[in-house]
C-alpha cells in the first residue's frame, strides 16, 4: 500500500520537491550574496561587528511561523504567497551568514594579506582575489549549516498553505496517513544531504590547495 | 483591518483562551520540556566530555537530527504516541517528548564541547597541584564549559519556544493556538497577534540569557565580548564550529 | 630530599622513556633535568608526583615511598608550575594563587590576603592582582604560577619548563627573580628544561639525561663544564663551554684592580686627567661609572652626555671570571669597569690580568 500511495501521488510529489527545492535555494544563495558584503562591512569595522552580529543573532531568534505570518503586512504580500516564504529564509541566511563571513575573512592569516598589499594588490583586487578564497572554507561550512537548516525550515510553510515537501505531513495528519509523512521526512533528509555533497564537493572545488582531510 | 485590533479587544485578555493564559501555558509548556531536556543533557554532556565516550555518536544524532524536518517529526511523533496516551494528554505529551528530543542536542553538545574547550594546560596544572578528579570537574572544568553551556542551553530554549508554537497545528495550546486558529478563521489579526507575541516572548528570552551570561560567565572568559582595539585579536580565530553557529536555531 | 631510586618507565608499547634513574634531588636544593627530547626528563619529573606512575624501582620525598601516600595527598605537598602557567581562566589572579588554600579550607579573606602577599613577592604590582589571566603578559602569568605554587608552602617544587615560552629578555629576568627568590625559601626543587644556558644558570646540580631515559651525568655546572663524563655530556653542554666555565669561577683578591682617574660631565678637557690611551672613565657625582670619553676627540671644549661612549659593561667585585673579561673585552679602552654591590667603581682591570687570573684558577681546579 505504501508504494500504491506513492505511485498514485508521483506527480504531486515531483511538484513538491521542485518547490521545495526553488524554496531553499534561491533563499541560500540570495542571502549569500548580501551576506558578502554585510560580513566584509563587518570584518572591516571593529565597532560594526558587534553590532551587525548582534542584529543578526537577534533576528535569527524570531520563529519562522511568526515570520510567514509577519512578512506579508511589511511586503504587501497575500499570505500564500510564496515570496514570503523566500524572504523569511533569505533573512534567516543573511541572519547567519554575516558572522561567518566576518569570522571567515578575519581568519585570513594577516601575513597573506600584508603580502598580498606588498605585492600591489588594490582593495578590491586583494579581497576578491586573496581574502575572499582564502576563507572559502570557513563561509563554505556556514552555508551547509544554512542550507540544511532551509531544508527544514521551509516545511513549515505547509501551515499557512504554502505548497513544499511540508504539506505531506500536513495531508497525513489530516488524512491519518503515516505514508505521506514518512515520505516526506525522507525526501527532506535526502535532500539535505544532497545539497550539503553539493556544498562539500563545491568547497573543495574551490579550494584546491588545501590538503585533502574530511570535513564534517 | 488593522493588525492591532486583536489586541485592543478586551475580551481577548481574560480567560485560559485569552493573552495572558496563552503565554503561559506557552511558558509552561517550554519550561517542562526545558527542565526535562537539561536533566538528561546535562549529566551525559559530563560524562561524553569527561571520558570522551560516546562523542561521535552524540555528534553523529545532533547533525542527523538538524536535518530531520521538526514538523515531520512532531506530527509523526504525535500520530505515533496520541493513542498510547489518554485522550486528555494525547496532544500535549507526545509534542513535549518532541521538544525535549529537538532540545536535548544543542544542550549536549554545549555541554561536552564546553568542558572539552577547557584549558587544557589549566586542568592539567589542577591535577599535579592535587585537585581531585571531581574538584576539577566542578571547580575548573565546569566554570570553563559555561559559556558554551548556556549557549547550548539558549539554543534549546528558543527551539522549544518555536516549535511549541508549529505544535498548536497538533493541538497544544499557547501562542500559536492563535496562528493556527486565525488561519482556520480567516482572521489575519489574530495571526498576526499570535506572531507578534511569540516573536516578542524569543527576543525576550533571546536578551535574557544574554543578561544572565554577563551575570554567571566570569569575565575572565568574556574576552570575546570585550574585545576592544587595544587589545591584540588573536591570531587566527578557529572557524565557528556548526554547533555554535546554530546555537540558536530558527525553526 | 627527592630520591630517585632505580626508577624506570616502559610503556605498554615497549618504549622505554626511563631506564633505571637513580638520582637524589637535595633538600634545598634546585636539580635540573636536561636532556634532548625524548630523554625522558619531563616523565621523570612527573613520576614524583605520579602524574605518570613509574613501572618500577621507588622515588621517596624525605623517605617516604610516594607509592604509600594517596596521589591527590602526595601532589598537595609539592608545589607544580608549568610552562605555559596554566593559571584558571575564570578566576582572578589573587583568586588564582588562593586557589589551593581556599580549597583546604582556609578561610578566603586569610587565603587571599597571603596570595597578595605571594604576587607581592614574585614581583607583581598589587593592581594586577583582581585582573583575569587574559589581561596578563606571558611573563606575568608565569610569576603568578610560581606564587600559586608557593600558596601551600609546600617543602618540593616541580617546575615544568617554567621559563620557555617567554622572550629571551623576559626570562633572563624571570630567571633573576626566581634565584633570589629560591635563596629566601630553600625549596628543594627539580626543574625540566631544554635550555642549557638556563640549567647551568639556575641549577646547584644539573642531571644530564640521553634519549632512552639514561642518566649521562650529574654534577654541579661548574664540574659538568671543567669534566663532562663523555662526549654526549660534553656536546650537550655545548662548545662554548670553556667561556661558560668562567662563570663559575669567583674574582679572588689575587686578581689586581687599577685605580682609575675619572672624569665628570661638565669637566673642562684641558684640565682633566687622562690615562696614557686618551681614555677616561667618566662618573656621576656618586661615583656610579657612565662610560668612557676619549679626551683627544670631544665634540666641545667640555665634557657632554655626548661624548660618553657606553659599549663598554661592567663587572662585580667579587664576581664571576666571565663578566671581568667581557668587560674588559667589551671596553673601548681595554680596561673592565669593576663597581661593588652598590655600583660605585672600584677600579679596573685589564685583559692581561684576568687572563693571569684564569690560568691560576685552571691550575687549582685540575689539581682539586
Amino acid at each position: 500500500m505504501t508504494i500504491d500511495w506513492i505511485f498514485a501521488n508521483i506527480g504531486r510529489i515531483s511538484e513538491l520537491t521542485a518547490s521545495h527545492i526553488f524554496l531553499t535555494l534561491v533563499p541560500t544563495l540570495l542571502g549569500l550574496i548580501v551576506a558578502l558584503p554585510l560580513g566584509w562591512w563587518a570584518h572591516r569595522r571593529r565597532g560594526a561587528y558587534p553590532v551587525i552580529v548582534g542584529a543578526a543573532g537577534l533576528l535569527y531568534t524570531i520563529p519562522s511561523l511568526a515570520l510567514f505570518v509577519l512578512l506579508p503586512q511589511v511586503l504587501g504580500t497575500k499570505i500564500l504567497d510564496p515570496l514570503n516564504v523566500v524572504v523569511a529564509l533569505t533573512v534567516y541566511t543573511v541572519a547567519l551568514l554575516v558572522r561567518v563571513v566576518a569570522d571567515g575573512l578575519s581568519s585570513v592569516p594577516i601575513e597573506t594579506v600584508q603580502a598580498a598589499t606588498a605585492m600591489g594588490y588594490r582593495g578590491w583586487q586583494r579581497l576578491w582575489l586573496v581574502e575572499l578564497p582564502v576563507a572559502v572554507p570557513v563561509i563554505a561550512s556556514g552555508m551547509r549549516v544554512a542550507v540544511v537548516a532551509n531544508v527544514s525550515i521551509v516545511t513549515m510553510a505547509a501551515l499557512l498553505g504554502i505548497p513544499q515537501l511540508g504539506s505531506l505531513f500536513t495531508q497525513g495528519f489530516q488524512l491519518r496517513l503515516f505514508v505521506p509523512i514518512i515520505t516526506g521526512i525522507v525526501l527532506c533528509l535526502v535532500l539535505a544531504v544532497l545539497l550539503d555533497l553539493l556544498l562539500v564537493w563545491l568547497n573543495r572545488a574551490l579550494t584546491p590547495w588545501r590538503q585533502k582531510t574530511v570535513t564534517s | 483591518m488593522n493588525i492591532f485590533d486583536f489586541f485592543t479587544q478586551p475580551a481577548n485578555w481574560v480567560g485560559s483562551e485569552g493573552i495572558p493564559g496563552a503565554i503561559g501555558l506557552h511558558l509552561m509548556y517550554s519550561g517542562i520540556s526545558l527542565l526535562i531536556a537539561l536533566a538528561i543533557a546535562v549529566p551525559l554532556g559530563v560524562y561524553v566530555g569527561y571520558t570522551g565516550r560516546g562523542e561521535a555518536v552524540v555528534a553523529g544524532l545532533a547533525n542527523a537530527l538538524r536535518a530531520l524536518p521538526t514538523l515531520g517529526l512532531l506530527i509523526l511523533v504525535v500520530m505515533i504516541l496520541a493513542p498510547v496516551f489518554g485522550s486528555s494528554l494525547a496532544f500535549v505529551l507526545p509534542t513535549i517528548v518532541v521538544l525535549v528530543l529537538l532540545a536535548v542536542p544543542p544542550i549536549l553538545t554545549g555541554t561536552y564541547s564546553g568542558i572539552q574547550a577547557a584549558d587544557p594546560d589549566a586542568v592539567g596544572a589542577a591535577r599535579g597541584m592535587g585537585y581531585t578528579k571531581a574538584q576539577i570537574l566542578w571547580h575548573i572544568q565546569l566554570p570553563c564549559a559555561l559559556p558554551l553551556l548556556l549557549s547550548g542551553i539558549r539554543g534549546a530554549t528558543l527551539q522549544i519556544v518555536s516549535t511549541a508554537t508549529v505544535a498548536a497545528y497538533v493541538g497544544l495550546g499557547g501562542l500559536g493556538r492563535f496562528i493556527i486558529d486565525g488561519r482556520a478563521q480567516g482572521d489575519y489579526s489574530k495571526m498576526a497577534a499570535g506572531a507578534i507575541l511569540v516573536a516578542l516572548l524569543a527576543l525576550v528570552l533571546e536578551l535574557a540569557f544574554i543578561a544572565i551570561g554577563r551575570l554567571v560567565i566570569s569575565p575572565g572568559l568574556q574576552r570575546t565580548t570585550r574585545r576592544s582595539r587595544k587589545t591584540p585579536a588573536p591570531p587566527q580565530p578557529q572557524p565557528p564550529a556548526p554547533a555554535q553557529v546554530l546555537a540558536s536555531s530558527a525553526t | 630530599m627527592i630520591n630517585f631510586d632505580n626508577v624506570s618507565k616502559v610503556y605498554p608499547d615497549g618504549t622505554v622513556a626511563v631506564d633505571g634513574l637513580t638520582l637524589q634531588a637535595p633538600t634545598g636544593k634546585l636539580t635540573i633535568l636536561i636532556g634532548p627530547s625524548g630523554c625522558g626528563k619531563t616523565t621523570s619529573m612527573r613520576m614524583i608526583n605520579r602524574l605518570i606512575e613509574p613501572s618500577s624501582g621507588v622515588i621517596s620525598l624525605d623517605g617516604t615511598d610516594t607509592q604509600s601516600l594517596n596521589r591527590v595527598d602526595l601532589r598537595r605537598r609539592i608545589g607544580y608550575v608549568i610552562q605555559n602557567a596554566g593559571l584558571f581562566p575564570h578566576r582572578t589572579i589573587v583568586d588564582n594563587v588562593a586557589a589551593m588554600p581556599r580549597l583546604l579550607g582556609t578561610p578566603k579573606r586569610e587565603a587571599r590576603a597571603n596570595a597578595m602577599e605571594l604576587l607581592e613577592r614574585v614581583g607583581l604590582n598589587e593592581k594586577f592582582a583582581n585582573r583575569y589571566p587574559w589581561q596578563l603578559s606571558g611573563g606575568q602569568q608565569q610569576r603568578v604560577g610560581v606564587a600559586r605554587a608557593l600558596a601551600t608552602d609546600p617543602p618540593f617544587l616541580l617546575m615544568d619548563e617554567p621559563f620557555s615560552a617567554v622572550d629571551p629578555i623576559v626570562r633572563a629576568q624571570l630567571q633573576e627573580e626566581f634565584l633570589r627568590l629560591q635563596r629566601e625559601i630553600g625549596k628543594t626543587i627539580v626543574m625540566v628544561t631544554h635550555d642549557i644556558d638556563e640549567a647551568l644558570k639556575l641549577g646547584d646540580q644539573v642531571a644530564v639525561l640521553r634519549e632512552g631515559g639514561h642518566l649521562a651525568q650529574v654534577a654541579s655546572p661548574a664540574h659538568l663544564l671543567a669534566h663532562p663524563a663523555d662526549a654526549f655530556v660534553a656536546d650537550f653542554v655545548g662548545t662554548a663551554r670553556g667561556y661558560r666555565a668562567l662563570g663559575f669561577v669567583t674574582a679572588d683578591g689575587t686578581l689586581g684592580v687599577d685605580r682609575e682617574p675619572t672624569v665628570r660631565v661638565g669637566d673642562d678637557a684641558a684640565t682633566a686627567t687622562v690615562g696614557a690611551d686618551g681614555w677616561a672613565l667618566a662618573v656621576d657625582e656618586s661615583n656610579i661609572p657612565q662610560g668612557w670619553v676619549q679626551l683627544g676627540r670631544l665634540n666641545g671644549a667640555q665634557i657632554t652626555e655626548s661624548d660618553i661612549n657606553i659599549s663598554g659593561t661592567v663587572a662585580k667585585e667579587f664576581g664571576n671570571l666571565r663578566d671581568m673579561l667581557n668587560s674588559a673585552l667589551s671596553s673601548p679602552s681595554g680596561r673592565g669597569v669593576v663597581v661593588d654591590e652598590r655600583g660605585v667603581l672600584v677600579g679596573t682591570v685589564s685583559a692581561e690580568a684576568i687572563v693571569a687570573a684564569i690560568r691560576t684558577a685552571k691550575q687549582e681546579v685540575l689539581a682539586s
